[in-house]
């Protein structure tokens, strides 16, 4: 109660516009002044971190002196972390780099990335810190905590010369303060950045107050064009502020309508506020396609992740001919040696573009090949392809299949051959692709087709996705207890990243993760306590991925629609979900006993009870959407010198 | 509303502090009554692009191969050196040779890297170039043409940089990818997995990468000493080849050059001097003297010591232990060292020779022993540790980020630096997009000479070791690599003096810079592109710009303004750059008012993208002017 009347006076203070800005401003207050405004907050907060950080530094040293108790060191902590969530927004925006390098990146081994060679780069900085901290005997790690705590001091000073020298523009406050808030959403709440303290809250709590402070430097100018924005922008930032402040724990939180009265909305309307104040947008600023569309208004939105970063292709070359041509070429088994086999031999439409076999069979089904399949719908949404990450490029994609003795067992020579036989084959790449007479069935095009295709599979109309945007009244008590579990408890969305709930890193959306679970190689008998031989990433053949940590290493892949692709894992063993999340309930393979170097899955028990693992499938379940995606050729393309290819089937015989 | 922001804007310019990042455009042009508007014209460019050839998607005509029947296959990717051998008879323009830097197998091409070659026409009526169907004496037919390494002189592999000759056009590839031993030229070298096999067939990747016949090679050469000779199979790769780009196979490699990781060189225009370049930390700096002009069988090997009376060292290129472990010999020597020499050009006007320095980070682990052992350090890289407050270039914390350009000029018989890279950036982590460098040269590579106007420029082709340090904008992981001239007159240029070419696709990093001898055209290769180019600029490519013909001296350079109170704007056609006379900011709005383009604290904005039509320019002052782009 007394929280809430905390929460109820700062939402009149906001309103009052009195408590934030400090400054007075009457009269001709500009734009530039407003930016001004930023500046100086900003470089106070960074003075008062460098103070916090040096503090720190003291607390650790007189820790390891036994002059400070576990509780003084602890405090000290707190106000670092609360000290950089208040200016994280900026920080990460002008400099990312560096935040990840040196502040606040994941506690884990990584490769110094672009360089040929595999340089392993030891990870420092606050999150390494909080899990240090708030271990059960910080005194065991008081040497390592002292030399961090030390680091951070040092590297900071760094970081802050630097930030210093930004010279800061309108948009970077608005790009700032939007990109905070999908990082807010997606890593700070589900406790991403926050392993050991598990202060996720007050953390969230401090980076949005410090984001607003920034972007209410804009109000009164706001006020003078649309008023009624500004009340609207106030009232939805004191009451985000006044959620994240009431007296929930980090398990009990409502992530979902946190989500949808709070997140959204300012999504939304700091988006209207910088268009009402005519500051330019990304697409002014930059030809670079971006992951996500910066003017998308609602996380869940389907237009928010742009497929076209992904493909590195333009929207106007993904025409709907091409696309329909893909889809012709998938469902065609004339793309195997045999004739036999399609994409959709391994990718039915009905079951989300996978098989329902642990392990799709091999060619002439002789065995079967090395992985489970993966559903192709949202894939697009990656860095990089295949659960070891081997191919950065959608349109390369298909290579692999086609050269795989288990897979088509053939080469694109062969394949063009066939089809230049086909008048109808020909007629539909001439309306596809009329400005390249040269290439018209080529290599290229039918790569080109199919990754049209495959980027057209996208879905972000399930159930879920509607009752976020809005679209749908209600949605069941178990779908959202299990959306707010899987955001927070059971610790999911920390891989199973918002909103397509892949491993794509958010709020960049550039990135696609690997991890090490620990997958035994069997569910049961005496495989279900040896691990999975499949090295994974390791062997993606890429140099840089030749490092040990990336050795049982997997692409986390998307958890929309996996109540269609059963089995689950990247060896087929696990039946239904919830013997996936038991798994995960149980510390993955680490936690079960199996000896797993370098799990980055946390070993402990996740203590899900059996309702909360039934609402985590019930959450699951309701991301279920292949809408339009289902539908199967009739027929396919005749073959006119070869009535005997004719008789092939659609999506192949097996 | 308009109002509003108008009045905001004005009074943000009375500001005691004009911050120039603090004005807000309005979305809707707004021009005072009265206001006169001049017009600036961009005439359309001189220059216009005409894809030659495409990796991995043209198809090349192959010789039988392991067993396997002349055919065809897919070119091999990852374009990097242009040769360009002019056709005398003047029935065609010329043959092009186009390296591939890959390790590949396959079963057609050959294991390895790789060289396709085709003839080029000029078409007298479009200005364009055709690539010629030709009928080789082996029989094949067809436009593009595998260069046959395998059953001339064996496989070859990454084959980077190379030699185009200055005096008649013959060929050279070169072969960095330096290897100590024969289970790094299959499997690629990388650590092996674990046992558990059933791993995917992964083309490009090692399974896929590298040489499968390790057997030990047998030796059948025309200079001294190696005929007969056998050795392992790697101790047959990095070495200079020479081809023959008219009938698409490899006449022999350079056994009496030594075996290094070579990636450039020059001939001479005696014919008889060859200068080569390496790709290692430390490199040498090497020649060969041919005993008579165009006989590169025989001849004298030198290695370059800045500190010896005769500063050119003769190693005894008869003897194979010698060429076969030629950095032993120049350690030995004591030779100067630098950090990764690649392309190396020469400007016949003057003789002079230009040489790329690609840098590497921090070079000092990689020639302290060396020195230790006798090799010496170049007096710059010695000066420029004590400049930073380092010891020595052998110190772990001496940087080298960005390279350079250096001259070998044979009148005075030293190297010295023509063009340092830069501006230095100490920070690791680097500026953003918004405050980034008007022109930021990192690891230079590729080079050549080219006349434009009668006048030698040279072209640079950059090659980022990595994104940080300044190298890129912050947060953008794709490395744009940027083609560069530099005007040859200019006496101790900077990074200023560079000229961007902006017609190339964007993202595409250039290599391969090679003029074609009508001084028309430049050809370039985009190398393994990762950008959201349309096809076929997503592939590996070979193109040439057209144009540099009606392209003069002054349509290169930056304007001079005048001193004058009124900022000052000048369109540049040829670099697609409208210029500023001084720092501002401004906003590109379309011929109905709408803004386009927002851009910051500049003094050049980069038009290339705007499609023709009319435009307004408004600064931040409030000045307009009305652009009309061809």
């Amino acid at each position: 109660m007394k929280a809430t009347l905390t929460g109820l006076l700062y939402l009149l203070l906001l309103l009052m516009g009195t408590h934030f800005i400090s400054f007075v401003p009457p009269k001709a207050y500009t734009a530039a002044e407003a930016l001004r405004n930023v500046r100086a907050e900003f470089h106070a907060a960074l003075a008062k971190l460098d103070q916090t950080a040096a503090a720190y530094e003291a607390t650790a040293y007189a820790f390891v002196k036994g002059e400070a108790n576990v509780e003084a060191l602890q405090k000290a902590h707190t106000q670092t972390r609360l000290a950089y969530k208040s200016i994280e927004f900026l920080l990460e925006y002008n400099d990312r780099e560096a935040v990840k390098k040196y502040l606040n990146g994941p506690p884990l081994l990584s490769v110094e990335p672009k360089v040929p060679e595999v340089r392993i780069i030891e990870p420092v900085g606050l999150q390494v810190l909080d899990e240090l901290v708030y271990s059960e005997d910080p005194k065991v790690e008081q040497e390592e905590i002292l030399r961090l705590a030390r680091q951070f001091n040092k590297d900071f000073s760094k970081v802050k010369a630097f930030q210093e020298g930004v010279v800061l523009q309108h948009r970077f406050v608005f790009e700032a303060f939007r990109y905070q808030l999908v990082r807010i959403f997606t890593l700070g709440l589900t406790g991403f950045d926050t392993p050991g303290s598990a202060a996720a809250l007050p953390e969230a709590r401090q980076s949005l107050e410090g984001a607003a402070q920034a972007l209410m430097a804009y109000f009164p100018l706001l006020e003078q064009i649309g008023p009624q924005l500004a009340t609207d922008c106030r009232l939805e930032l004191g009451s985000a502020i006044a959620a994240l402040s009431q007296p929930s724990d980090f398990n009990s939180f409502r992530r979902l309508q946190f989500l949808k009265k709070h997140l959204n909305p300012l999504l939304k309307l700091s988006l209207e506020a910088q268009k009402a104040l005519e500051v330019e947008l990304l697409h002014e600023i930059t030809d670079r396609p971006q992951a996500w569309n910066y003017e998308a208004e609602n996380l869940f939105s389907d237009e928010f992740l742009n497929p076209s970063y992904y493909t590195n292709l333009s929207d106007a070359a993904q025409s709907e001919e091409r696309i329909a041509l893909g889809r012709m070429l998938f469902y065609d088994p004339i793309l195997s040696a045999n004739n036999e086999r399609s994409c959709a031999s391994c990718h039915h439409p009905d079951k989300a573009f996978t098989d329902g076999l642990p392990k799709s069979m091999a060619l002439n089904g002789e065995g079967s090949i090395q992985r489970n399949a993966p559903t192709l719908i949202n894939s697009v949404y990656a860095e990089h392809y295949f659960y070891d990450l081997r191919e950065p490029n959608l349109e390369r994609q298909v290579k692999h299949v086609v050269r795989d003795e288990k897979e088509f067992n053939t080469d694109f020579l062969e394949i063009v051959d066939k089809l230049k036989q086909s008048g109808a084959y020909r007629s539909l790449f001439a309306k596809a692709y009329p400005e390249h007479p040269q290439y018209q069935i080529s290599k290229w095009s039918i790569s080109n087709a199919l990754a049209c295709y495959v980027a057209d599979l996208a879905s972000f109309n399930s159930p879920f996705d509607q009752y976020v945007r809005g679209e749908r009244e209600a949605i069941a008590a178990e779908v959202e207890r299990g959306f707010d579990l899987f955001m927070g408890k059971a610790n999911c969305g920390t891989c199973h990243f918002a909103p397509a709930f892949n491993g794509t890193v958010p709020p960049y959306f550039q990135e696609s993760e690997s991890e090490v679970l620990g997958v035994p190689a069997a569910a049961q008998g005496p495989d279900s306590f040896v691990l999975d031989p499949d090295p994974g990433r390791f062997a993606s053949y890429k140099p840089i991925d030749q490092a040990p940590f990336y050795l049982h290493s997997f692409k986390t892949v998307t958890v929309r629609n996996a109540a269609l692709t059963a089995p689950y894992m990247h060896n087929g063993i696990y039946r239904s979900l919830e013997e996936v999340v038991d798994f995960y309930n149980k510390g993955g393979g680490a936690g079960m006993g199996i000896d797993v170097p370098y799990q980055t899955l946390p070993d402990t028990p996740l203590e899900l009870s059996a309702q909360e693992v039934q609402d985590l499938v019930a959450f699951m379940e309701s991301l279920t959407d292949t809408t339009g995606m289902t539908a199967v050729p009739e027929e396919l393309p005749a073959f006119e010198t070869h009535p005997e290819w004719n008789k092939r089937r659609v999506g192949g015989t097996y | 509303m308009k109002k509003v922001v108008l009045s905001l804007l004005l009074s943000s310019m009375c500001a005691l502090f004009v911050s120039a990042q603090a004005t807000i455009f309005s979305e809707e042009i707004e021009i005072p009554e009265g206001y006169v508007i001049d017009d600036l014209l961009m005439p359309p460019s001189p220059l216009s692009l005409q894809v030659l050839f495409v990796g991995g998607v043209d198809l090349v005509q192959t010789t039988p191969t392991y067993g396997y029947e002349a055919g065809v296959a897919y070119a091999k990717e990852w374009h990097d050196f242009i040769g360009f051998t002019p056709d005398e008879t003047g029935e065609s323009l010329g043959w092009v040779s186009v390296n591939h830097e890959m390790i590949y197998q396959d079963n057609r091409i050959g294991d390895g890297g790789g060289m396709t070659v085709f003839r080029v026409e000029r078409d007298p009526v479009s200005g364009q170039l055709e690539v010629v169907e030709q009928e080789l004496e082996d029989g094949r037919k067809g436009e593009f043409f595998n260069v046959d390494f395998v059953n001339t002189v064996g496989e070859t592999g990454m084959n980077c940089g190379g030699i185009s000759s200055i005096v008649d056009g013959r060929i050279w590839t070169a072969e960095e990818w330096f290897r100590s031993n024969n289970g790094s030229i299959y499997n690629g070298g990388f650590s092996s997995p674990t046992s558990s096999g059933g791993y995917p067939k992964s083309p490009g990747g090692a399974e896929n990468q590298g040489v499968r016949d390790t057997s030990a090679y047998l030796i059948s050469s025309d200079i001294e000493g190696f005929d007969g000779l056998e050795v392992a199979k790697y101790e047959n790769f990095n070495w200079m080849v020479e081809i023959d780009p008219r009938q698409a196979k490899a006449v022999r490699k350079q056994y009496n050059w030594g075996r290094q990781g070579f990636e450039g060189g020059v001939v001479a225009a005696d014919n008889q001097t060859v200068y080569l370049g390496v790709d290692a930390t430390p490199a040498f700096w090497a020649k060969f003297v041919a005993d008579e002009p165009g006989d590169f069988t025989k001849g004298k090997t030198y290695i370059y010591k800045h500190d010896a009376p005769e500063k050119w060292l003769e190693v005894d290129n008869t003897d194979p232990e010698k060429m076969l472990n030629f950095a032993d010999q120049a350690v030995e020597l004591g030779g100067t060292m630098y950090n990764r020499v690649e392309w190396v050009a020469i400007d016949a006007s003057s003789g002079k020779i230009y040489w790329t320095e690609t840098g590497r980070d921090r070079p000092g682990s990689r020639w302290a022993d060396e020195n230790a052992a006798g090799a010496v350090h170049d007096p710059y890289h010695i000066n420029r540790a004590i400049e930073k407050g380092i010891d020595s270039p052998n110190a772990s914390e001496y940087p080298d980020y960005y390279g350079r350009v250096w001259v070998y000029d044979p009148a005075i018989d030293s190297n010295y630096v023509f063009l340092e890279g830069g501006p230095d950036w100490d920070e690791e982590t680097s500026p953003s997009e918004a405050d980034y460098f008007t022109k930021h040269l990192s690891n230079p590579d590729g080079l050549n000479v080219m006349m434009i106007d009668g006048q030698p420029f040279l072209v640079i082709c950059e090659d980022l070791n990595g994104t940080s340090y300044g190298r890129m904008p912050a947060g953008i992981s794709n490395r744009t690599c940027e083609l560069w001239l530099l005007d040859l007159s200019i006496e101790q240029p900077t990074v200023d003096d560079l000229i961007r070419i902006t017609a190339v696709p964007r993202g595409a990093e250039i290599t391969g810079a090679m003029p074609t001898p009508d001084g028309k055209s430049l050809l370039v290769n985009s190398q393994h592109p990762n950008s959201n180019n349309p096809f076929p600029f997503n592939h590996s490519l070979t193109f040439a710009i057209h144009g540099f013909d009606e392209v003069t001296v002054t349509s290169l350079e930056e304007p001079q303004f005048e001193s004058a109170s009124q900022l000052q704007i000048f369109p540049n056609p040829t670099t697609r750059t409208v210029y500023l006379s001084e720092m501002t900011d401004l906003a590109v709005y379309n011929a109905e008012g709408q803004r386009l383009k927002v851009f910051r604290n500049t003094n050049q904005i980069d038009v290339s993208n705007l499609p023709a039509g009319m435009y307004f320019l408004q600064t931040a002052e409030g000045e307009t002017k009305k652009l009309i782009v061809k």
